[in-house]
C-alpha cells in the first residue's frame, strides 16, 4: 500500500494505482476527455493534469502513485492550464457538434461550459479535416475530432477489429480507417464501439430518424439484450444496438400473406428464420405491342402484350433468368422460386431504396427479421453471416448467374463447381472505383447487387455506356484484348460483385473454345463500337451536340420550329397510336431551328437505367434504350428520366389476386414504354399527322452533317 | 521490421502504393491502419507518387537567416510555368547543414550553399532524370583535442576494462568528472548509467541518439565524421557497466555519409574483436548496429526515438517510467547523445583531472559547438567549457559577417531562445546559461546580425515546433498552431493597443499551459523563443504590432500595408 496526499487529504491505495483513480476513491473528480475506465490510459488530452511539485504537471490518468507524493488537483495554476487546453480545443470545435445537437452530451462542450468558456479567444481551425458520410450506420466529422484516441482503443483494444488508427502528424493529424479509406469502404464491421467511445460529435450514430419499422401486431421489437445473444451480433457494442433500437423487428407472417410486393418502394430487408416463402413475379412477361390496325376508321389502335417469341426485338437478350433482389434468381419461363430459413432478401431495396423486385408470399407460417439498412449493414459486415450468405449464393444462384451469360452456357458442371469454390465475392461502397480505364485488367466480374457505372473518357468528358445490374458482367474486353481496361467501372451504390480471377478466366476460355469464341465476338464488337464512338466524338467539335446524345441515335424525331405552329397534332396522334397514352411531349432540346422532341435521346448519362430492380432496362449497342419484357412496371425509370421520355402504359390482365392467394382476377398492371418510333407503322404517327410538314424522322448524322460544317 | 519493408517498397516503386501496402499487410499480418499510421507519420515515406523533382528547401533558423526564403521564392518563380507534374517545391525542417546554408534536398540528395542558379540547374537535371550525386568525397579526419588516441591505436579503454572489469571504478570516475548529457537536457551521465546497472534482468540496451535535428545543431555530425571510434567506445563501456549486450546508433537519414563512416568503423571493430561475442578474448559480448531514422525532429526525444525503433509512430511516452527503467521494448535502456558517449573514453583514458582541466572558469571538459547564421566562418568548433560566447562568435567563427553588428544569438537553436548582443559574454556552461534564462542545450549557436527582424525569428521558431509537433498531446498539437496564428496576426501589424494587451495575456496563458502540460520537451520548450523575444526585443515587437513598422528593415516595407498587400514580417 502506498501513502500519499491528494489536495491535503491522506490517501492509502495499492501500488500501481493511478493518481486519477486514487483521487476518485477519495471523491475527488478530475476532469478528462481521453480517459475511459475500460480503456488503457494514454494521457493525451492533458486535462487531467495535476501538480506533483515537479517542474511540469503530470497527467493523473497515467501517473502511478508514489510514496509520499503530494498531489494538488485543483490549484488556480492547474485550473488555468486546464481552461487553456479546453479553449484550444473549443477554438477548433464545430460547436454545437453533431453529438451536442443529437443528444446534448458532447463532453468537450460540457467541460467548456463548466469552465465558463463562451467564445474561445484563439484563432479558429485553419485546416479543415472534413466529414465522411460513407458508413451507413456512423457519421464521421473529422473536424470535431480531438484525437483523444478513445475510438482507436475501442476498435483495437476492446473489439480487436484493428481498423482505426492515428494518421499524419502534428496539427494535421487525424484518425483514419485502414489506409485512410472512407469508413464505409474500409474493413470496419460497424460494431459501433468507436462511436460509443467518442466524447464529441466526431463519430455519431446516424440513427435513421423516423424510420422505426412500424410495429404492427405481427411485429415484435427485439431488445439489444436479446440481440447480443445472437451469433451475428457477437462483438457489436450493446450501446450501439440500444441506440438503433427499433431498426430490427421479428415479424410473424401467416400462411398465404404477402411479405412484400413487386414494384413497391421500401427500406427494409428480410431474413427468414422459420417457414417457407414463395418469390414470384406476377407481371406478365411480355412487351407492349401496338398493333397497326386499319388506319383512319378505328382512330384508336389497341396495345396488347406480346410474348417474346411472337414479338422478337432487335438485340433483345436471350436471358434465361430474371435477376431479383434475393439469393435466388427466377427462371424466365416460370418466374417462381422458394425461399427458406437462412435466406436474405430485399437487400437492394434496403441498402439503395429501390423498388421491390418481386412479390414474396408466405407459403407456411413464417418468422423473419425485418431490418433497416443500419442493422443490415452490421449483418453484412459480420464474418460468419457473410460466410453464410456467400455459401448460399454460391450454392443457389451463382450457377444461374454464370449460365445467364449466354456464352457460358457451354461450361461443364465440373467447371461450374470449380468456379463456385474459387470465385471471390467483393463489396464496393457508393462511388468506389472498381476498375479504371487504361489500367491493367485483372479480373472478370459478375454483378450480384447494385449498379455499376461503365463509362469511357472522351475529349470533353465522360460518356456513360451502361449501368450494369444483377446478372450483368464486365471485364472480358480487357482480359481478352490488350490486358488493359477499356472503360472505367464505378460502383454507383452499394455493389457486390463476383470476381473471377484472371487465372480462372484463362482456364475457362482455354478449356471451352465456344466460350472463348462467344466472348471474343462480343469483345470485338464492343471494341469496334468504342472505336466508332471515339472517331465520332473526335470528328464532332461540338460538345453540346454529343451531350444531347443526338449523333448516336439511329433516328430522331425533330420538329422544324420555323414550320411548326404548335398545333399539337403530333402529340394527339401519338396518343391515338398508343392507346391514348402519349409518348411524345412537344418539348425538348433545341439545335438550330430544330426542336428534338422528347423521344429517347440516348443521354450521356442514362439515369433511367439506375435502379431498375429487375434489370430490364438497358442500352443497346447503339446506345438507344431498350426495355426488356420482364419489366414489372414499378415506374422508377419513368421517374428517373429527366426528359419524361419513359411512360407507363397501363393495361388490364388476369393475374393472381394479391389479396386472395390462389384466385385470379383482372387487375391493372403497368409496363414502361418509350418512343418506339411507331415501328408497327410505316411512319411514326406524329410525322404522319403533322399538317405543316414540320415533324420529321431523320438520321441525325446525315441530317445534321451540313450544320456541322461538312464533317 | 516495418520500416525496412516500407523502405523496400519505396525503393522499388518510388512511393508507397496502396496495393503494395495491402500486400504487406497480408504478408506480415499487420493491420492496415498500423501500416498507414506509421507511413503517414514520417516525412521520409511518400504515400503519393512523387513528382520528377521533389525539392525541399530548409526553412529553419540558419538557412532562414541565409536567404532560404529568397531561394524558395526565386525557385517558385522559375518553375511557376513548369508542368505541375514535374516539380514539387516545399519547405523542410532543418537538414543539419547549418554551416552551409541555405540547404535543400532534391530527390533526397542534400545540396548546400545554394543560390537560385545552381538550384535551378540541379532541379532541371532532376526533371530530366540525370544522376544528381556522385559517390561521397573521401573524408580526411581532423585531429581533435578530445581524441585521446590521436594517431595511436584506439579503443584502449575497452582493452583495459576487458581486463580489469572495474565497472564501479568507471561509474566513480564519471561521477567525479560531473559529465552531463550533451544532447540538451544535461542529465548527469553517471546517474543514468547507475540506474540501468541496478535494474534487474539480463535484457538491457544501449542507444546512441544521433538524431540531432535541432536547428543549428551540427556538432554530432562532426563527431560522427571525425571521432566515430570514441562514440563506439563510449557505447561499449556503457554496455560493460550496465550489463547491456545490444546497442544501436539511431541516426537521422539525412546523415548518409556519417552512416557510412560509422558502418565502416563498426565493421572494423567486429574484425578486430572489439565488438561481437567474447570481446578481446573475455566473456563479454556486445553487438552494435545502426538504425536509420525515417525522419522528424521529434525522433530526437528519447522516448519517441525508442518508439520509432519499435516500428511505431515516434510519439513521446508519458514519464515516468524513464528509459532507464523501461526503455527499448520496455527494457532498461541507456540512451545518450553522441557527444556524451564520445566524452566517456576521454575521461577514462586521460583521467578526471585532465578532463576537469580542459574547462575554463570553473567548467569542466571540452565542448563541440556549431556556429551558424550571420557569422564569417560558420562551422563546428571544439572549445573549452566555460568559454565566453563572445570568444566563440568573434574569435573562432570570425565575428559577424560583412562587418555588421551583432544583434542577438541563440545559444542552442530555437529551444534556448534568443539573447541580446549585450549578453554575449555569457559563458558556455550549463549553469551560466540557465542563469541567463537560456540553456547550453546542444551547443547550436545561431547568430543574428543587426538587420535581423526578431519577430520574424520568433515566428520562424514557432513554425518549426508547429511543423515538428507529433500531435500526440493537445497543448503542443493545437497550442503550437494557435501560437503561430497569433504571431502571424502580429506580423500583419496595426492592432489596437487593447487587442495587443489581450493577445499578450493570451500568449502568456498559452505558453504557461504548453510548458506545464505538454508530454515532452518539444511542447514544453516551444514557447521559449517567443518569450525570449518579448523579453529582450519587446520594442521591436511593439513597432510591428502597433505601428506596422519593422525597425530592422528586414520585413516588407510598411508602405505595403496601406495597400493591403504583403504583410510586415512574414517573409515569403
Amino acid at each position: 500500500m502506498i501513502d500519499l496526499t491528494i489536495d491535503g487529504n491522506p490517501v492509502r491505495v495499492p501500488a500501481g494505482t493511478s493518481v486519477f483513480d486514487a483521487a476518485r476513491m477519495k471523491g475527488i473528480a478530475i476532469p478528462t476527455l481521453c480517459h475511459l475506465q475500460n480503456e488503457t490510459p494514454v494521457g493525451v488530452c492533458r486535462l487531467c493534469v495535476v501538480d506533483t511539485g515537479a517542474r511540469v504537471f503530470s497527467a493523473s490518468c497515467v501517473r502511478p502513485v508514489e510514496p509520499g507524493m503530494n498531489v494538488v488537483t485543483n490549484s488556480e495554476k492547474v485550473q488555468s492550464a486546464r481552461r487553456t487546453l479546453l479553449e484550444l480545443l473549443l477554438a477548433d470545435h464545430p460547436s454545437p457538434c453533431a453529438r451536442q445537437q443529437q443528444s446534448g452530451d458532447c463532453e468537450l462542450e460540457a467541460l467548456g461550459r463548466a469552465a465558463g468558456i463562451k467564445e474561445p479567444r484563439f484563432s479558429k481551425r485553419t485546416l479543415a479535416r472534413g466529414k465522411d458520410d460513407s458508413s451507413l450506420a456512423i457519421a464521421v466529422d473529422h473536424d470535431a475530432c480531438i484525437l483523444c484516441d478513445r475510438c482507436i482503443r475501442g476498435c483495437n483494444e476492446i473489439r480487436n477489429n484493428f481498423v482505426l488508427g492515428r494518421m499524419g502528424k502534428g496539427y494535421a493529424a487525424g484518425v483514419a480507417f485502414d489506409l485512410n479509406a472512407p469508413m464505409g469502404d474500409s474493413t470496419c464491421i460497424s460494431c459501433g464501439e468507436c462511436m460509443v467511445s467518442c466524447p464529441t460529435g466526431a463519430l455519431t450514430n446516424k440513427g435513421i430518424v423516423g424510420t422505426v419499422i412500424a410495429a404492427g401486431d405481427d411485429a415484435q421489437l427485439i431488445e439489444a439484450e436479446e440481440l447480443l445473444h445472437l451469433p451475428v451480433f457477437k462483438g457489436i457494442s450493446g450501446t450501439f444496438l440500444e441506440l438503433n433500437r427499433g431498426a430490427i423487428v421479428k415479424r410473424r407472417v401467416r400462411h398465404g400473406e404477402i411479405i412484400c410486393r413487386e414494384g413497391e418502394f421500401g427500406s427494409t430487408a428480410f431474413y427468414l428464420l422459420e417457414g417457407k416463402a414463395r418469390v414470384s413475379i406476377s407481371s406478365p412477361i411480355a412487351h407492349v405491342k401496338t398493333e397497326g390496325g386499319a388506319r383512319g376508321f378505328f382512330k384508336r389502335l389497341t396495345s396488347t402484350l406480346a410474348v417474346r417469341d411472337s414479338d422478337a426485338r432487335e438485340e433483345e437478350t436471350r436471358d434465361r433468368t430474371i435477376p431479383i433482389d434475393a439469393s435466388v434468381d427466377l427462371a424466365y419461363e416460370n418466374p417462381v422460386a422458394e425461399l427458406g430459413p437462412g435466406d436474405l432478401f430485399g437487400e437492394m431495396t434496403c441498402l439503395n431504396f429501390y423498388p421491390r423486385s418481386a412479390t414474396v408470399r408466405a407459403e407456411t407460417d413464417v418468422l423473419a427479421y425485418e431490418m433497416l439498412r443500419n442493422v443490415l449493414d452490421i449483418l453484412m459486415k459480420n464474418k460468419t453471416f457473410r460466410a453464410q450468405l456467400d455459401q448460399n449464393y454460391r450454392r443457389r444462384a451463382l450457377e444461374n448467374h454464370l449460365r445467364g451469360v449466354p456464352m457460358f452456357a457451354d461450361l461443364t458442371p465440373d467447371f461450374i463447381e470449380h468456379l463456385k469454390e474459387s470465385v471471390e465475392l467483393v463489396r464496393y461502397a457508393p462511388g468506389q472505383l472498381i476498375a479504371r480505364q487504361g489500367e491493367p485488367a485483372e479480373s472478370f466480374y459478375l454483378v450480384r447487387i447494385g449498379f455499376v457505372k461503365i463509362s469511357e473518357n472522351y475529349p470533353g468528358g465522360e460518356l456513360v455506356l451502361a449501368y450494369l445490374s444483377r446478372g450483368d458482367y464486365f471485364g472480358e474486353i480487357g482480359l481478352l484484348g490488350g490486358g488493359v481496361r477499356t472503360a472505367t467501372c464505378t460502383a454507383l451504390d452499394h455493389v457486390e460483385l463476383v470476381r473471377i480471377s484472371n487465372e480462372d478466366f484463362r482456364q475457362m476460355i482455354e478449356q471451352f473454345p465456344a466460350v472463348r469464341q462467344g466472348l471474343e465476338k462480343v469483345a470485338a464488337e464492343r471494341r469496334a463500337q468504342n472505336q466508332q464512338r471515339l472517331q465520332m466524338v473526335e470528328s464532332v467539335p461540338i460538345d453540346q451536340f454529343l451531350s444531347q446524345g443526338l449523333m448516336e441515335a439511329q433516328s430522331l424525331l425533330i420538329l422544324d420550329l420555323e414550320r411548326c405552329t404548335r398545333c399539337d397534332a403530333c402529340v394527339n396522334a401519338c396518343a391515338d397510336a398508343h392507346d391514348g397514352v402519349t409518348r411524345l411531349i412537344r418539348d425538348g432540346l433545341r439545335f438550330e431551328q430544330y426542336l428534338v422532341a422528347t423521344s429517347c435521346r440516348q443521354c450521356r448519362d442514362p439515369l433511367c437505367m439506375v435502379g431498375c430492380p429487375v434489370g430490364s432496362i438497358r442500352r443497346r449497342n447503339s446506345l438507344e434504350v431498350i426495355i426488356e419484357d420482364w419489366c414489372i412496371g414499378c415506374g422508377l425509370c419513368a421517374r428517373n428520366c429527366p426528359y419524361g421520355n419513359i411512360n407507363l402504359h397501363p393495361f388490364e390482365v388476369v393475374a393472381e389476386d394479391p389479396d386472395r392467394p390462389g384466385r385470379k382476377r383482372a387487375i391493372v398492371k403497368q409496363k414502361a414504354t418509350s418512343c418506339d418510333l411507331c415501328t408497327h407503322l410505316k411512319e411514326p404517327s406524329c410525322v404522319y399527322a403533322c399538317p405543316h410538314d414540320a415533324a420529321h424522322r431523320v438520321d441525325p448524322r446525315t441530317f445534321f452533317a451540313p450544320l456541322l460544317g461538312g464533317k | 521490421m516495418i520500416f525496412d519493408d516500407l523502405r523496400a517498397i519505396q525503393l522499388r516503386c518510388g512511393y508507397l502504393p496502396a496495393a503494395e501496402l495491402q500486400a504487406l499487410s497480408k504478408g506480415t499480418q499487420t493491420p492496415l491502419y498500423q501500416i498507414h499510421s506509421v507511413a503517414s507519420f514520417y516525412p521520409h515515406f511518400q504515400l503519393t507518387e512523387p513528382l520528377r523533382a521533389d525539392v525541399r528547401v530548409c526553412a529553419d533558423m540558419s538557412c532562414h537567416l541565409n536567404g532560404a526564403c529568397e531561394l524558395r521564392a526565386a525557385l517558385q518563380q522559375r518553375f511557376a510555368s513548369a508542368h505541375s507534374g514535374e516539380v514539387a517545391l516545399r519547405e523542410v525542417s532543418c537538414l543539419g547543414r547549418c554551416d552551409h546554408a541555405p540547404a535543400a534536398s532534391i530527390n533526397d540528395y542534400i545540396f548546400t550553399d545554394l543560390d537560385p542558379e545552381r538550384a535551378e540547374a540541379l532541379i532541371r537535371a532532376a526533371i530530366q532524370g540525370a544522376p544528381l550525386h556522385g559517390p561521397h568525397p573521401e573524408q580526411t579526419r581532423t585531429t581533435c583535442a578530445s581524441d585521446p588516441y590521436a594517431g595511436a591505436e584506439p579503443y584502449g579503454v575497452v582493452r583495459k576494462l576487458a581486463q580489469t572489469r572495474d565497472w564501479d571504478g568507471v561509474l566513480a570516475e564519471l561521477k567525479a568528472s560531473e559529465l552531463r548529457g550533451m544532447g540538451g537536457a544535461g542529465f548527469p551521465t553517471e546517474m543514468k548509467w547507475s540506474l540501468v546497472r541496478k535494474m534487474p534482468g539480463a535484457e538491457k540496451y544501449v542507444v546512441c541518439n544521433a538524431d540531432e535535428s535541432e536547428p543549428g545543431t551540427i556538432k554530432d555530425r562532426f563527431i560522427l565524421s571525425h571521432l566515430p571510434h570514441l562514440v563506439i567506445e563510449g557505447m561499449i563501456v556503457a554496455g560493460f557497466v550496465t550489463g547491456a549486450k545490444k546497442a544501436t546508433i539511431y541516426i537521422r537519414h539525412e546523415y548518409r555519409l556519417q552512416e557510412e563512416i560509422l558502418g565502416e568503423e563498426i565493421r572494423r571493430c567486429y574484425r578486430s574483436g572489439i565488438l561481437g561475442k567474447k570481446i578481446l578474448g573475455s566473456d563479454l559480448d556486445f553487438d552494435l548496429d545502426i538504425f536509420v531514422s525515417p525522419g522528424g525532429y521529434i525522433c530526437g526525444e528519447e522516448s519517441a526515438l525508442l518508439e520509432a525503433m519499435e516500428g511505431k509512430r515516434a510519439e513521446p511516452r508519458n514519464k515516468p517510467p524513464f528509459p532507464g527503467q523501461a526503455g527499448l521494448w520496455q527494457k532498461p535502456t541507456v540512451i545518450n547523445n553522441v557527444e556524451t558517449f564520445a566524452n566517456v573514453p576521454q575521461i577514462l583514458a586521460r583521467g578526471v583531472e585532465w578532463f576537469k582541466a580542459q574547462g575554463q572558469n570553473g567548467s569542466k571538459g571540452l565542448k563541440f559547438v556549431g556556429v551558424s547564421g550571420h557569422v564569417a566562418h560558420p562551422g563546428v568548433y571544439e572549445v573549452p567549457m566555460g568559454t565566453p560566447m563572445s570568444k566563440v562568435i568573434f574569435g573562432h567563427a570570425g565575428g559577424v559577417r560583412g562587418g555588421r553588428r551583432l544583434k542577438a544569438f541563440a545559444p542552442s537553436g530555437p529551444s534556448s531562445g534568443y539573447l541580446p548582443a549585450s549578453m554575449v559574454d555569457v559563458r558556455l556552461d550549463f549553469k551560466a546559461l540557465a542563469d541567463a534564462g537560456s540553456m547550453l542545450g546542444s551547443g547550436a549557436i545561431v547568430v543574428c546580425d543587426e538587420e535581423t527582424c526578431m519577430l520574424d525569428m520568433a515566428l520562424n521558431a514557432v513554425r518549426f515546433y508547429r511543423n515538428e509537433s507529433c500531435g500526440k498531446c493537445v497543448p503542443c498539437r493545437v497550442g503550437s498552431q494557435k501560437m503561430a496564428d497569433l504571431l502571424v496576426k502580429w506580423t500583419q501589424g496595426r492592432i489596437s493597443e487593447a487587442e495587443y494587451r489581450a493577445d499578450l495575456a493570451l500568449l502568456e496563458e498559452l505558453s504557461e499551459a504548453m510548458r506545464l502540460t505538454s508530454i515532452c520537451g518539444l511542447g514544453q520548450i516551444a514557447p521559449a523563443p517567443v518569450t525570449s523575444v518579448l523579453k529582450h526585443f519587446r520594442e521591436e515587437v511593439d513597432a510591428h504590432v502597433l505601428k506596422g513598422q519593422c525597425p530592422s528593415g528586414a520585413c516588407h516595407s510598411p508602405a505595403g500595408l496601406t495597400r493591403g498587400a504583403p504583410r510586415v514580417g512574414i517573409r515569403p
